[in-house]
């Protein structure tokens, strides 16, 4: 039985389907779930994914982990094994929220085979947090997996109003059972001159398989900044998709990867152009220790209707295990002439002439690696200016990276 | 001590190396005391730049003959933080840029290194402020650099000087600086080898590597030396220096041949 059937014959073991499962049923039935060999799926490490037996979610959830402090200044809501943990949320936070039916996402731009887990999602997910947010706010969404068995299924949702800007932290933390895992779906819509500061932080057990699915539409000169920092899990990947619909939004990628071990890190991220003067920066910082393998996909598309376009693109990875690998690849397609873009994708070793300056100065081996592999994360860790949340990354990171745990030292 | 009485610091005996296979030092010998200063001089290409990486220890470098030692010690046998923390200091002639890592964290890191080598405690961070501000203060390099990634968006005459401020901080017990005027206007070159001056002490020594003799009416040397083909061809005192100035490296190449 393959494991698309497998989750189908579950799902019938649960209550009366909707209109919005029974949808997503039939599109499961259309596309399959996503193969090994399929070309945007070749670094997601699917065959985790095939051990997955358990896709119902947990009917009640073991003890919690110990949750991270709360970020001063935000309001926080919680989730567990995808439910809402009202006695772990502030009352703000849950005034605003709400749990609206969740459908299969819509098809608009013909690119749905790289959405399939949303579909698992739809199927299987239980509370939502949408936010529609109309004025300015700092919100926090804890998901946290606490080790029940069974899969779990992150749901968020943020709608900001014309003008609305928002910071809000997004952590994915805790444990599935081996059987089980972890697929969530994040839905963003930025109306006119809307800004979303958006953080999130991935840092499940290194048991782990996490499986994203993040769609993201940018309306005029509205502007929504991320930043993803991938740390745990065994397998992750993130399956990301931005419209920048209308004229003048721009998308501001930063994210990074810090893995040992046998940890999988793979991310694909497709950007339309679909409107004039549209702008995407996009950067990625990789580390790879021991047999961890990183993947980054950056497809980023321009339409006739997006002269003006501005694009730049930096992916650089750095291979620290001898059995490790990183698999960058930047894309573009445009078909326009109105367009300025520069992008660049390297992937090496620790600068030898970097590392001599240091121990010249009388920095001991580990010391000086450690410096230099903090200073290649920094141009995505600087950018996480909620210094509890970066220090919690930080940490995180540092559990990763075979040399001497340094904290502070970013300029 | 040596026969003159001055603590030997650096004794290179017939020191041959050899980069990616083709020779660069051929028997090179040199002999540094406490309280000096050489200026070491040549041509591009006579393998000045390689004797200061090989001494600070920068892989790459095959010692295929002879021996140097360091305060009585095989220099060639440690490893390059270790001549670092023994109180060795190399002044790039390239300093690096090294975006993300703080200036601060690098100074005071490599102090307290030295400090634990000489079995002293950290140092206090308001200790640590106080004299950071006084030597970048006598380098004319503003605080806000601190904060500022290693070299990052320097020029090129911040980079040196903050060269000299590593060193200032660090107080090696010898410094070689390799080109350190390279790149610097009159007013720059002013500033550095008033760094290098403020070092200058019985107890230390410092070997300039220069292609030009304008830094040595600055820093007054006690010996110069002219290198060419990987040996010392020539010794003197600041006299030399001047000829050289005159008289350019050929002739001193020519002798090198015959």
């Amino acid at each position: 039985m393959s494991i698309q059937q497998r989750a189908l014959q579950e799902f019938q073991r649960q209550p009366a389907a909707t209109a919005d499962t029974a949808a997503a049923v039939q599109l499961l039935g259309q596309l399959g779930l996503p193969q090994p060999r399929d070309e945007h799926w070749r670094n997601a490490n699917l065959r985790a994914f095939e051990q997955v037996t358990h896709f119902l979610p947990p009917g009640a959830s073991a003890a919690l982990p110990a949750l991270p402090a709360p970020l001063p200044g935000f309001q926080r809501a919680v989730f567990i094994d995808g439910r809402r943990a009202p006695q772990l949320s502030d009352a703000g936070a849950l005034a605003l929220l709400s749990n609206p039916a969740w459908p299969a996402p819509a098809d608009n731009d013909g690119h749905r085979d790289d959405q399939r887990f949303a579909l698992l999602n739809a199927l299987f997910g239980n509370d939502a947090a949408q936010l529609d947010l109309a004025q300015d706010v700092a919100m926090e969404v804890l998901f946290i997996a606490s080790g029940a068995a069974g899969s779990v299924y992150p749901r968020l949702a943020v709608t900001l109003a014309p003008g609305v800007r928002a910071r809000l932290v997004e952590r994915h933390l805790g444990a599935t059972t081996a059987d089980g895992f972890i697929c969530a779906q994040t839905r963003i819509e930025l109306q006119r001159g809307a800004h979303l500061d958006h953080y999130r932080l991935q840092d499940c057990n290194v048991a782990t398989l996490w499986m994203d699915t993040l769609l993201a539409q940018v309306g005029e000169q509205a502007h929504y900044d991320v930043r993803l920092l991938g740390i745990g899990a065994a397998t992750a990947r993130c399956s990301a998709e931005v419209r920048l619909s209308g004229a003048k939004a721009a998308l501001s990628w930063r994210s990074m990867a810090a893995l040992d071990g046998r940890q999988v890190n793979d991310t694909l991220l497709r950007v339309t152009h679909a409107a004039p003067g549209t702008r995407t920066s996009q950067l990625f910082r990789g580390i790879a220790e021991g047999r961890a393998r990183i993947g980054f996909d950056a497809d980023v598309r321009v339409t006739a209707q997006a002269p003006g376009t501005r694009i730049s693109q930096s992916l650089r990875g750095l291979i620290e295990g001898a059995e490790s690998g990183i698999n960058l690849r930047p894309r573009l397609t445009i078909h326009t002439d109105d367009i300025q873009a520069s992008h660049g994708a390297t992937t090496g070793q620790l600068d030898e002439n970097l590392l001599f300056y240091l121990l010249s100065r009388g920095l001991d081996v580990a010391t000086a690696r450690a410096l230099l592999k903090w200073a290649f994360l920094g141009d995505v860790l600087s950018a996480v200016d909620i210094p509890e949340l970066r220090q919690q990354a930080e940490t995180a990171a540092a559990g990763h990276l075979a040399d001497r745990v340094l904290a502070g030292v970013l300029a | 001590m040596n026969a003159s009485g001055a603590e030997s610091l650096l004794e290179i005996d017939n020191l041959h190396v050899s980069v990616g296979g083709q020779q660069v030092l051929r028997g090179l010998n040199l002999a540094v005391n406490a309280g000096e200063v050489h200026a070491i001089m040549g041509p591009n290409g006579s393998g000045k730049s390689t004797l200061a990486h090989v001494l600070a220890g920068r892989p790459g470098y095959e010692i295929t003959q002879g021996s140097v030692r360091y305060q009585g010690s095989d220099l060639l046998a440690l490893p390059a933080e270790a001549r670092a923390r023994a109180g060795l200091f190399l002044g790039f002639q390239y300093p690096v840029e090294i975006p993300g890592v703080n200036n601060a964290y690098l100074l005071k890191t490599a102090l307290n290194a030295q400090r634990r080598q000489r079995g002293l405690p950290d140092i206090d961070a308001f200790d640590f402020l106080a004299l950071v501000r006084e030597r970048m203060k006598l380098m004319q390099i503003e605080e806000s650099f601190l904060a500022r990634g290693v070299n990052e968006g320097f020029s090129g005459g911040e980079k040196k000087r903050n060269e000299i401020l590593q060193m200032l901080i660090l107080e090696p017990r010898l410094a070689l600086l390799d080109e350190t005027d390279s790149g610097l206007d009159i007013d720059a070159l002013k500033v550095v080898a008033r760094g290098v001056n403020s070092l200058r002490s019985p107890e230390r020594a410092v070997v300039l590597v220069t292609h030009y003799q304008r830094l040595l009416d600055h820093v007054v040397p006690d010996f110069v030396h002219v290198l060419a083909r990987g040996r010392v061809v020539r010794s003197g005192d600041r006299s030399l220096a001047l000829e050289l100035e005159k008289r350019g490296y050929d002739w001193v190449q020519e002798q090198a041949v015959a």
